[in-house]
């Protein structure tokens, strides 16, 4: 579903050199129309709220955990709420640092997350969820 | 609670001459409470809590001694509960014991001497509950921090040692010198919060475990120390660093807490800046007047909003994203004053700046 959709993504991480290192690395995947990272997840929620996808492309979100004010399940939660017409253009992918395993089983509660990554996001484990 | 001082002991009986020749003979060792039924009973219990020791006749009109230790005990479990009675018919032995939970059995007529080391004996027990009560608690708060420090070890320190693996693997890919610049900036702010983290969980650590060593403190001498390292900060950030210390009398303290307490709210004042303000202000003002240092600390950084301000003190709470927290100056800072009896009040706008009160008393010189 995803292979003939220009691809936007999202990263979504309170340090600042991880957001750096997912734009590098998904830049040079070569397969991304757009990219843009927040540092807090209130930011993203109101953009992806206020920017109704066309149907010609496909979001990918990367979300971190672990954050200050709203974390990545608070992230998750609120954009379920969203209309469903409009979830269905994002694909979410929670990555963390965490290796607990209260957090790893709860990822599992949300049906719009795909799958949990571990940190740090390489090129390889990128390229695994593109193909 | 403190062994020396007179505790409160309640007995409950339906005779008047019984209650009157108990506290004649007992009020000059214990606070005497005495009721002639059990409805006052349970008002001198709602009005005194504290009350440590609680005597009760069996046979009553209103209900036995036995129903009400049962009643009683589960309102308040604490008062080690003793049961007086004339009849010794095995059955009230055994409902006593049972039912009511008693500490004593003590037969009418009964003698002074009985009574007293009975009461004696209930108070000791009562201490030593009460203190494993406490030592429970304690230990259950450690533990509790214990299961928080291991979650934030996972994002704390976990995550800024990915960062970098991360940031390793990408600079080899990367040619442009500008770029792995930028690259090796960020990973250095990375190693900087991961160092910071260390040093809060030390200081933690010195906190729970250090005895305070109360000593004659000179705040003049003791900011002047701290604000050398904050000067280099306002220079190289532009931010107005105005102090002022007014003390007239001798103040005795714990200075590596107060070090700790001025440093952490410092350093939170000069980090928590708008990026883009006009004139950044850091004001730090200490006033020793009374016997009380009270220490302010200004600022017209990014503020709090208010419904963050009742959790900032919390272990591990961030309140923003903004600058690299560890969740742990606060809460430190709030553990320090708790162990210097002192207290802390914060006023704060959400893009005007924050004030940080701390309020601490002075020990009075000689005592522990």
């Amino acid at each position: 579903m995803v292979q003939n959709k220009k691809l936007h993504f999202i990263v979504i991480d309170d340090s600042k050199l991880d957001c750096f290192i997912a734009e590098k690395i998904i830049k040079n995947t070569g397969k991304c129309e757009s990219i843009r990272s927040f540092l807090q997840a209130k930011d993203a929620l109101s953009f992806i709220a206020s920017n109704p996808p066309d149907d010609t492309s496909h979001t990918i979100i990367l979300v971190d955990i672990q954050m200050p004010v709203m974390n990545g399940f608070e992230f998750v939660e609120a954009f379920e709420k969203l209309p469903p017409e409009q979830i269905e253009n994002y694909t979410i992918y929670v990555i963390s640092s965490s290796i607990n395993e209260n957090d790893l089983q709860k990822v599992h509660n949300y049906k719009t997350v795909r799958q949990f990554l571990n940190k740090p996001l390489t090129s390889n484990n990128l390229a695994a969820l593109l193909v | 609670m403190n062994t020396g001082e007179k505790f409160k002991v309640l007995y409950i009986d339906d005779e008047q001459n019984n209650l009157n020749g108990f506290k004649a003979t007992f009020r000059f060792d214990y606070t005497i409470y005495i009721a002639a039924n059990t409805t006052q009973a349970f008002e001198y219990l709602k009005a005194h809590p504290d009350i440590r020791v609680i005597l009760c006749d069996q046979r009553m009109p209103d209900k036995t001694g036995v129903q009400f230790f049962e009643e009683m005990r589960e309102i308040y479990p604490d008062p080690v509960r003793m049961l007086i009675t004339g009849y010794t018919d095995i059955e009230s032995v055994i409902d006593a014991v049972n039912r009511g939970h008693i500490f004593r059995y003590i037969k009418k007529p009964w003698t002074d001497n009985d009574v007293k080391s009975a009461i004696e004996e209930a108070n000791k027990f009562f201490l030593t509950s009460s203190l494993l009560v406490s030592k429970n608690n304690e230990l259950q708060s450690a533990y509790d921090e214990l299961g928080k420090f291991a979650y934030s070890i996972t994002h704390d320190v976990r995550g800024p040692l990915l960062s970098i693996i991360g940031a390793i693997d990408l600079a080899n890919g990367i040619t442009d010198v500008d770029e792995l610049k930028e690259l090796l900036n960020m990973m250095s702010e990375a190693v900087k919060k991961l160092d910071e983290y260390i040093k809060n969980t030390h200081e933690y650590y010195k906190l729970k475990r250090g005895l305070l060593q109360f000593a004659e403190i000179n705040f003049s001498v003791l900011l002047s120390d701290i604000a050398a390292l904050f000067r280099i900060t306002s220079r190289n950030n532009n931010i107005s660093f105005n102090s002022e210390v007014i003390q007239n009398e001798p103040f005795f303290s714990d200075e590596i807490s107060i070090k700790m307490i001025l440093n952490n709210l410092l350093s939170n004042a000069f980090n928590y800046q708008r990026k883009n303000a006009g004139e950044k202000f850091v004001d730090v003002h200490i006033e020793v007047k009374d016997n009380n240092a009270i220490i302010k600390v200004q600022d017209n950084g990014i503020g709090i909003h208010e419904s963050h301000i009742n959790n900032i003190f919390t272990l591990f709470y961030r309140a923003t994203s903004e600058e690299t927290g560890s969740g742990l100056g606060l809460y430190n800072v709030k553990d320090a004053l708790n162990k210097l009896n002192g207290k802390i009040e914060v006023e704060s706008k959400i893009n005007e700046g924050s004030t940080f009160i701390v309020t601490i008393p002075g020990r009075t010189h000689g005592t522990k």
